[in-house]
């Protein structure tokens, strides 16, 4: 994705290789903050807050080759400190005021793009959205694993390193989330059965 | 001895971060046991269903760090901390001088008081060798003593409070009839004013009125004379110009007769001097 000598420059202070580095991970840190918060704008004010701490402290950053999990631990930290302020706020956000008609209602607005096959289309976006909605069923530190493995793709001892803690807790982490993801989504009649055709 | 992989190694052969002997061991393992089997066949399917998820497209905002600030000593954490201790001694030294704190350790005892030491308690001591019943005659003479005087005060203090209600009560009275006359009183004299200034209000509206009557009369009647006798001026005018036509009509008359007269005559006289002629000319 991007060369060690790219962070080797940005470490030694280098705006544009800073700037360069920001365009190749800002996709990959919002997404991760937004199926961890499954909120727009909760995961851009994590991501910028990652990637302006990125700039301000590579200069400490002591092996080029932990890059990844240097950035995704402070993804996490950031993440984790922005659910405390929300759990901690009585704010709530306009968008989450229930709706039970628009929540029921399929999501027309959404489908931007044209396909090929709008129905198959749609039934992926549907699926799309049932998953998300059942990994915020999950406890923060089996998503975090979760997401980090299925959609960011770190290795389980870059994960470790990320949460600080033992390979083996992650990976028994994983275990677990899967399998209450598994749990949720039969609770919900979403089994290999029911969406064959998404396969 | 029967081999059975943990969560962690089940993991770690669904993501494919196993080999050499622990991969082949666990493989045996699937195969002997097909409950497992179906158990991991059941998560590598969510983990299948999760790659519908898809990436949200997003653009990067751009990121504005500011060049780090210069750092002076008294920013630095440590430093902090020990002004804090200090100020948080400080308080307390400030604190203990004024309130006179005095910590004393003697012995096995700590002892702390705020300012001088307290003098000698005063202890009441009672006399020795008196029995129940002199303690209780005791009890019942103070007793009696105190309700007398309570019961005195109480008379005392219902004959001060029944004299100041009368006082009151007599007072108030006094004042409320004052106040009442005076506020009578004041609303005769009012309505006194008030009817005399309607009084003359209506006196002044009435002359008013009957002085702008009479004068709008007067210049009426005036004007009605001047009228009339401008009508019979005009109309005397014009009878006198109908009598001077009249006459000139009848002088004019007399004329034409006079001269239908004089023709006569003046015809007759023509026939008298030729009567014959003309008689015998007529026969």
């Amino acid at each position: 994705m991007h060369s060690d000598t790219l962070i080797a420059r940005a470490k030694q202070g280098d705006k544009n290789a800073q700037g360069k580095l920001v365009q190749l991970w800002y996709k990959r840190i919002y997404n991760f903050s937004y199926k961890f918060f499954l909120d727009h704008d909760l995961a851009m004010e994590a991501a910028q807050k990652t990637f302006i701490s990125m700039c301000r402290n590579i200069e400490g950053l002591q092996d080029i080759a932990r890059f990844k999990s240097w950035l995704y631990k402070i993804a996490v930290n950031y993440c984790r400190e922005e659910a405390r302020k929300k759990k901690n706020s009585r704010w709530v956000p306009f968008e989450n005021v229930i709706n039970i008609e628009a929540e029921e209602s399929p999501r027309w607005e959404g489908s931007s793009v044209r396909s090929d096959n709008p129905e198959r289309k749609f039934q992926q976006v549907e699926l799309s959205d049932i998953l998300q909605r059942s990994l915020m069923e999950l406890s923060a530190e089996q998503r975090e694993v979760v997401i980090m493995k299925e959609f960011e793709g770190l290795k389980f001892r870059e994960i470790a390193e990320v949460l600080n803690v033992s390979e083996n807790t992650v990976k028994s982490r994983m275990y677990y989330g899967l399998d209450g993801l598994k749990k949720i989504l039969e609770k919900n009649n979403i089994t290999k059965e029911t969406i064959s055709y998404e396969l | 001895m029967s081999y059975k992989p943990d969560e962690s190694v089940l993991m770690a052969y669904l993501y494919g971060e196993l080999s050499g002997e622990e991969k082949s061991a666990v493989e045996k393992y699937l195969k002997e046991n097909p409950t497992a089997m179906k158990e991991l066949e059941s998560l590598q399917h969510i983990r299948k269903m999760l790659a519908a998820v898809s990436d949200k497209e997003v653009i990067a905002p751009p990121i504005v760090v500011e060049d780090s600030k210069q750092r002076f000593f008294w920013n630095a954490p440590y430093f902090k901390t020990i002004s804090a201790i200090a100020a948080s001694l400080l308080l307390l030294m400030v604190a203990g001088k004024m309130l006179d704190i005095q910590v004393n350790y003697s012995g096995n005892e700590v002892s702390m008081r705020f300012g001088k030491p307290a003098t000698d308690k005063i202890v009441e001591t009672l006399p020795q060798g008196l029995t129940t019943e002199q303690v209780q005659k005791m009890i019942n003479s103070s007793m009696l003593q105190n309700n007398k005087i309570v019961q005195a005060s109480l008379n005392e203090t219902q004959d001060k409070l029944d004299a100041s209600i009368r006082k009151n009560m007599a007072m108030n009275s006094t004042r409320v009839n004052n106040l009442v006359q005076e506020a009578s009183r004041a609303s005769q004299d009012e309505i006194r004013r008030f009817v005399a200034t309607l009084q003359d209000q209506n006196q002044q509206v009435v002359k008013d009125y009957f002085q702008l009557s009479t004068n709008e009369q007067q210049t009426y009647i005036e004007g009605l004379l001047v009228d009339f006798s401008k009508y019979l001026q005009q109309q005397r005018k014009n009878d006198l110009e109908v009598i001077q036509t009249r006459l000139v009509s009848v002088e004019q008359n007399n004329s034409v007769f006079k001269q239908e007269a004089e023709q006569i005559l003046a015809s007759i006289i023509a026939n008298g001097a030729a009567p014959n002629t003309s008689t015998t000319k007529s026969y």
